[in-house]
């Protein structure tokens, strides 16, 4: 427990920092500058601006990245609120109560209690991801690369159940990100593989420009075609921003359940801010003595989603600060981002690094400050952003992206790159392909490949390693129910539908 | 696309009842192919030890096998119709971007600097909206490129060049 103390202390004195604090500002307000547009979600959002936070120092640009992904996800939950148009899976809940209480005059209370209900999911779960923080660490001490291999295989699979759609087509985008990993110069004999005697590919393909490829330039793409905009803003004047006595008696149980679900939910791989608030709007409705008032403008329905994927979201940290596993997309991009700074995530930075471990930590909740702080201020300038029209916002976003990417390397190869997996992107959306699992494979790939290749070693050349070692054993196991849970059709019919939903 | 479309109807007694699946399924197995051509020169297992090639050439496989999976569920099952690709707004943003890289690196023409570049990647992609105004887009194209120069050459102080390599 003092430890726990100490540690924050820590923590807060690296956050606290005039700079440090500067960055978490700058990426809280920039992430909802850009979440707040409509069309461009959480893991769109973090793609683009990634690269503006690779010339900083790593402690640094990791505390705005985090700052980027909180803006984000509020900047999606006004636009959800104040445009029917949900930015992201995440906000689609928020807008079934959130748009219905805009209507009826209750903008600023939707906005407010959003805010409020992360500020409190985020206080709880900070805490949570600093105390699970140093005793999972210790588990990563009884894993060799036969229980990392099996580790990130249920990350994976959790992907691939989470994923919309197909099973079988998210296995196989596991599969294209797998493999467009391993382009490059292998990391044992140093042979190129899969180059095609091109020396831009003799590094690999470097990752920002799959990820702002996909996730960037695709949505772009797609966003064009439905041009033809129906938006519906709210046009009346937003007043009254404080929510009433009322509002937060009603919504408090709400947050606290929240908080709970979303805290659970984000430490599990796959999806985690996604199901959170789903689960949490659904136990809302169950319990509640009046369900027919969700929907139509409930309170209870915006303040349970918005705490929850908040939560989510910073539990989210605790698999990749602690095992170096991504659970999602989002923290797949951070990986990325820790990797250009030289930082292999994973148990050791909490021992080696205990600044930067910490600062983050503590950076979380200063994060969560800061957007109750900036966003209730700036909820004008939010809406002013809305009515922008489209066809001058994304020739603003092509601008950045190619900017962006152009300024890591300062390489056209680069801005290419990109260019041809946007086309990917917008190809594989055609066909149904989600591009998630790609990119959370493409960031495991040389992980994965790596301890599958020292567990193959240790072991003689014998696969069943991964059988006959318990821990290994028992997480393929669960990687194998649940896939198959997945399949059986009952399960599928129903996870569509809380997609449709 | 709807050549190929065309040719696999008339190649095949078989319907395609569900495009998407079908199409994806072709592209899952081309890249497959591809990745395993590609790494016919690596080295496989070395005694127990893999080689640069093993995991590559494991995981196409796999890749190839799903895909005939996916490729047959397109013949069995009914599914949607694959949606009209747009042309006009991706072949904009696309030439937007490959102008963009081309005249900061200087290919083709030469290094034109951030200024310039980020203006013409600005007007071109806008070109690509049906909605396009002249006044207002040169307005706008100045304004995000003014913001850009400030975000990314005095906030964030990378060193790009500003302008065109024969005015300095």
């Amino acid at each position: 427990m003092f430890d726990l103390f100490h540690n924050l202390a820590l923590g807060f004195s690296v956050a606290a920092q005039p700079a440090n604090i500067g960055f978490c500002l700058l990426g809280a307000l920039v992430g909802t500058l850009v979440g707040v547009l409509p069309g461009i979600g959480t893991v769109a959002t973090v793609a683009m601006l990634l690269p503006i936070t690779f010339s900083l120092a790593p402690v640094g640009a990791l505390i705005m990245l985090a700052g980027i992904y909180y803006g984000a996800q509020y900047g999606g939950s006004t636009t959800s609120v104040l445009v029917n148009i949900p930015g992201e899976a995440t906000s689609v809940v928020t807008c079934l109560d959130g748009h219905q209480m805009a209507r009826q005059g209750r903008a600023g209370a939707a906005l407010s209690i959003a805010a409020i209900g992360s500020f409190i999911a985020g206080c709880v779960s900070t805490v949570l991801v600093a105390a699970l923080g140093e005793p999972l660490t210790k588990i990563a001490l009884w894993f060799g690369p036969a229980e990392y291999f099996s580790l990130m295989v249920l990350g994976l699979m959790f992907a691939v159940v989470l994923a919309h759609g197909s099973v079988l087509k998210a296995i196989a985008m596991i599969l294209t990100g797998l493999l467009l990993s391993m382009v490059g110069s292998d990391i044992e004999t140093g042979a190129g593989r899969m180059t095609f005697d091109w020396p831009e590919l003799s590094d690999g393909i470097g990752f920002a420009n799959v990820a702002m490829g996909v996730f960037g330039f695709a949505e772009i793409i797609r966003n064009l075609e439905v041009s033809k905009e129906s938006r519906d803003i709210v046009q009346s004047k937003i007043k009254g921003l404080m929510p009433t006595k009322k509002d937060l008696k009603d919504s408090s149980g709400a947050i606290a359940r929240g908080t709970i679900i979303g805290s659970i939910l984000g430490i599990l791989p796959g999806g985690g801010a996604v199901v959170a608030s789903f689960a949490a709007y659904t136990v809302e409705k169950r319990i509640s003595k009046h369900p027919e008032r969700f929907g139509k403008g409930a309170i209870e329905g915006v303040a349970a989603p918005e705490a929850a994927n908040n939560a989510a979201a910073q539990t989210s940290f605790i698999p990749l600060l602690t095992l170096g596993i991504p659970p999602n997309a989002v923290m797949a991009l951070m990986v990325g981002a820790m990797t250009i700074h030289g930082i292999v995530p994973g148990p050791q930075v909490m021992t080696k690094q205990p600044e930067l471990f910490w600062g983050m930590i503590a950076s979380m909740w200063l994060g969560n400050l800061m957007l109750v702080i900036i966003n209730l201020p700036l909820v004008g300038l939010w809406v002013s952003l809305l009515r922008v029209p489209y066809r001058l916002l994304f020739p603003s976003i092509v601008v950045f992206c190619c900017i962006g990417i152009y300024s890591i390397n300062n390489s056209a190869t680069d801005v290419l790159i990109a260019a041809a997996f946007g086309l990917v992107g917008y190809w594989l959306t055609k066909h149904e392909f989600e591009p998630a699992p790609l990119v959370l494979a493409f960031v495991l790939g040389p992980l994965m490949e790596e301890n599958l290749r020292r567990a193959m070693l240790i072991a003689r050349g014998d696969p069943s390693v991964f059988v006959t070692r318990p821990i290994s054993a028992g997480l393929l196991f669960v990687a194998v129910a649940m896939l198959t849970l997945a399949m059986l059709p009952l399960i599928r019919r129903r996870r569509d539908e809380v997609f449709v939903e | 696309m709807a050549s190929g479309h065309r040719a696999g109807k008339a190649l095949n007694s078989l319907k395609i009842r569900a495009p998407r699946d079908f199409w994806g399924g072709v592209a899952l197995i081309a890249l497959a192919v591809i990745a395993f051509w590609a790494t016919r020169d690596l080295g496989g297992m070395q005694g127990v030890a893999f080689g640069p090639g093993t995991a590559p050439r494991l995981f196409s496989g796999l890749l190839g096998v799903i895909g005939c999976v996916v490729m047959a569920t397109g013949l069995l099952t009914d599914g949607p119709p694959i949606e009209k690709f747009a042309l006009r707004g991706p072949a904009f943003v696309l030439a937007a971007i490959v102008a963009f890289a081309a005249m900061m690196q200087g290919i083709v023409v030469p290094p034109l600097g951030l200024v310039l570049s980020a203006f013409a990647a600005f007007l071109i992609s806008i070109s690509g909206s049906r909605e396009m105004r002249w006044v207002e887009s040169l307005i706008a194209a100045a304004a995000m490129t003014t913001f850009c120069v400030v975000l990314f050459s005095y906030v964030l102080k990378l060193p790009f060049p500003l302008w065109p390599a024969f005015m300095l």
